[in-house]
């Protein structure tokens, strides 16, 4: 006959004993994992795709119009068209500033569906592909050619493909590229053109009737991205640009904090409640442990005198609680899993509106978050069960034994 | 050289309950050699079970000591008592004392798992024990499934699984019929003669007390021979 027995075996036994017993702790230790893990998820998702997308975004200062601030924040994170205008002179500003590297102008343009040349509402963003640092370097895939005026260069999030023609206020652009999705609305959700492009497509929308023209003027820019000299001081320069009262400056990090103060707002509930609830499951596992080893004290008498050490009995119950623990934490995250990818459009919807952006984490982050998830339910058990254990492993063997007679 | 298994010396154990002492056991004196068959008897509440929980390392006495196979029991730490108590003794309770969730064999071969060494045929001689009991067709069956006599009898086998040097047994045939009583006996007497197993018996049943080779006597804590 094969060998069967060990502590791990014992323990396993002894959950089915009362398995509605061992049914509901699952259950609850699931809820726990399986907040834990969503919430987590979530918050990993909305943080990596931010700095996915500002890495990628390559200027380490945005220097847009005053009171435009908030308005240019929505429109990196969600790609919600904004429009607003500055004078361009403030590039030569800026360039001639120490430590400053490039600069580089965007101009803003919303097109309006209209009866004539207009393929619906868009985020049309004009550079300057001879200063660009942030647009050309991200192309993922692309036509075999050099970037030319009538070209356009699109999001990753956008439904046109490379090759495709478009059409903005009677002008027929070809898609020269498509970029690599970031999670940030501004790169996923617009059309880069060409800047001049931009200002002719401004000057003809004018003359294009049941069309609302572009109410801009050659010579008007809405950002100007800037790179620094490696070793530059990013809050001196920040400041210094800053001294001009027309101008406000965002960093990378500006936005950073701005969305985690989103994201905390938002999760903060769910996180108090998942620590309430670690709290409420130690107590619950303790308090059912202590019932557990009253229950068994003659056995637990009778495993010492056939030869267990204090530490076997201390051992046995931990590995019951651990298993019962991983088991339910490892339920909480399949169904979270499930959930979330049942409700992900509706999930991704909600946090763009709240100006996060949003991409799944990767596999390996998931399954990271997973096992720290059930991580979590294990400490929860073994806490919660680790005075009962240490009762039960110091039990007089005698005492035990006549226990009930 | 001793040929004793079991040398107890002076031993007292005195409960207190409130102000009130009880002396369960009273200056307690005894050399077993090895392989005897011994049983004590008396009424309950004499002080027999304390006793063989003295014995088997399960109760500190509050006075005295006890030598099994050479080793102070009292002065033992916790890895070197269970040690003893898992390789040198087999305990056979007056109780009921199987794991429901484990099936008789499992019952048979459990203090196999807290064993440092690998022993691979354990449950080869855990199914020979149990044929012997009579129980070859229950090796797979739980407690709940067997009657109070063939639980009584998975317990006697557990008893013998690791070739222990002394048995202790607490009224040992209390739940079986007459016959299996026999049959049980004769097996105790079978592995005293061939294993030179020593047996301590505790019983108020005199007729099974005469089986043996010789009876002790206890009242109110006091051991004297019985003749």
């Amino acid at each position: 006959m094969k060998h069967r027995l060990s502590l791990l075996f014992l323990s396993m036994q002894n959950l089915t004993r009362r398995p509605f017993r061992t049914y509901a702790l699952v259950l609850a230790i699931a809820i726990v994992s399986g907040a834990i893990f969503s919430t987590t998820t979530l918050m990993w998702g909305v943080n990596s795709s931010l700095k996915r997308g500002l890495s990628k975004f390559g200027a380490d200062l945005l220097v847009v119009p005053r009171g435009s601030l908030i308005s240019m924040k929505s429109a990196l994170l969600t790609g919600e068209p904004s429009v607003f205008y500055m004078d361009s002179d403030i590039l030569k500003t800026i360039a001639s500033i120490k430590g400053v590297k490039k600069v580089s102008p965007q101009l803003f343009l919303s097109s309006v569906e209209g009866d004539c040349c207009v393929m619906g509402n868009a985020f049309i963003i004009g550079f300057d592909p001879a200063t660009d640092f942030t647009v050309l370097p991200w192309i993922e895939e692309k036509i075999e050619a050099i970037f030319q005026m009538d070209y356009a260069i699109v999001g990753g999030s956008n439904s046109y493909n490379v090759g495709d023609d478009i059409f903005f206020y009677g002008q027929k652009l070809k898609v020269f590229g498509k970029l690599g999705r970031t999670g940030v609305g501004l790169y996923d959700n617009a059309v880069f053109i060409n800047i001049e492009k931009a200002y002719s497509m401004a000057e003809e929308s004018h003359k294009l009737p049941g069309v609302s023209p572009l109410k801009i003027v050659r010579g008007q820019i809405s950002a100007s991205l800037v790179q620094l000299d490696l070793g530059a001081k990013l809050p001196f320069i920040s400041f210094t640009i800053s001294k001009n009262p027309d101008v406000k400056v965002i960093t990378a990090g500006n936005i950073i904090t701005s969305v985690r103060q989103n994201l905390v707002a938002l999760f903060s509930s769910t996180l108090i409640l998942s620590i309430v609830l670690i709290i409420a499951n130690t107590l619950m596992i303790s308090a059912i442990f202590s019932t557990i080893i009253n229950e068994r004290k003659r056995e637990l008498g009778l495993l010492r005198a056939i030869g267990a050490k204090k530490i076997s009995i201390f051992g046995l119950i931990i590995y019951e609680a651990t298993l019962l623990t991983s088991f339910g934490g490892f339920l909480g995250v399949a169904v979270g899993i499930v959930i979330m990818r049942i409700y992900q459009r509706t999930i991704i919807f909600n946090l763009k509106s709240l100006n996060m952006p949003y991409i799944w984490p990767s596999a390996a982050s998931i399954v990271l978050l997973a096992v720290a998830a059930i991580g979590i339910a294990v400490v929860v058990g073994i806490t919660g069960t680790f005075y009962p254990a240490l009762r039960g492993s110091k039990l007089h063997p005698y005492d035990a034994i006549r226990a009930g007679e | 050289m001793s040929d004793s298994i079991l040398v107890i010396k002076d031993v007292w154990k005195t409960y207190e309950i409130g102000d009130e002492r009880i002396e369960a056991l009273q200056a307690i004196n005894l050399d077993i050699e090895k392989g005897s068959f011994i049983s004590i008897i008396g009424h309950s509440g004499s002080g027999k079970t304390t006793l063989l929980s003295v014995i088997g390392g399960l109760t500190e006495p509050t006075q005295g000591s006890v030598s099994l196979d050479g080793a102070d029991v009292w002065k033992l730490n916790d890895a070197g008592l269970s040690a003893l108590r898992n390789e040198k003794l087999g305990f056979i309770f007056q109780f009921s004392s199987l794991i429901p969730t484990l099936r008789a064999i499992d019952n048979v071969a459990l203090p196999y798992i807290f064993q440092k060494r690998n022993n691979t045929d354990i449950y080869g001689r855990a199914e020979k024990i149990l044929s012997i009991l009579g129980l070859s067709k229950k090796l797979n069956s739980f407690p709940s499934e067997l009657s109070g006599g063939q639980q009584r009898r998975v317990a006697i086998a557990r008893a013998f699984i690791n070739r222990p040097s002394i048995i202790l047994a607490d009224e040992p045939t209390g739940d079986l019929d007459a016959q299996s009583e026999s049959e049980v006996m004769e097996f105790f007497s079978e592995i005293n003669e061939k294993e030179k197993t020593t047996f301590l018996l505790v019983t108020h049943n005199m007729e099974l007390a005469g089986m043996t080779d010789r009876i002790y006597r206890m009242k109110d804590g006091i051991l004297t021979n019985g003749g």
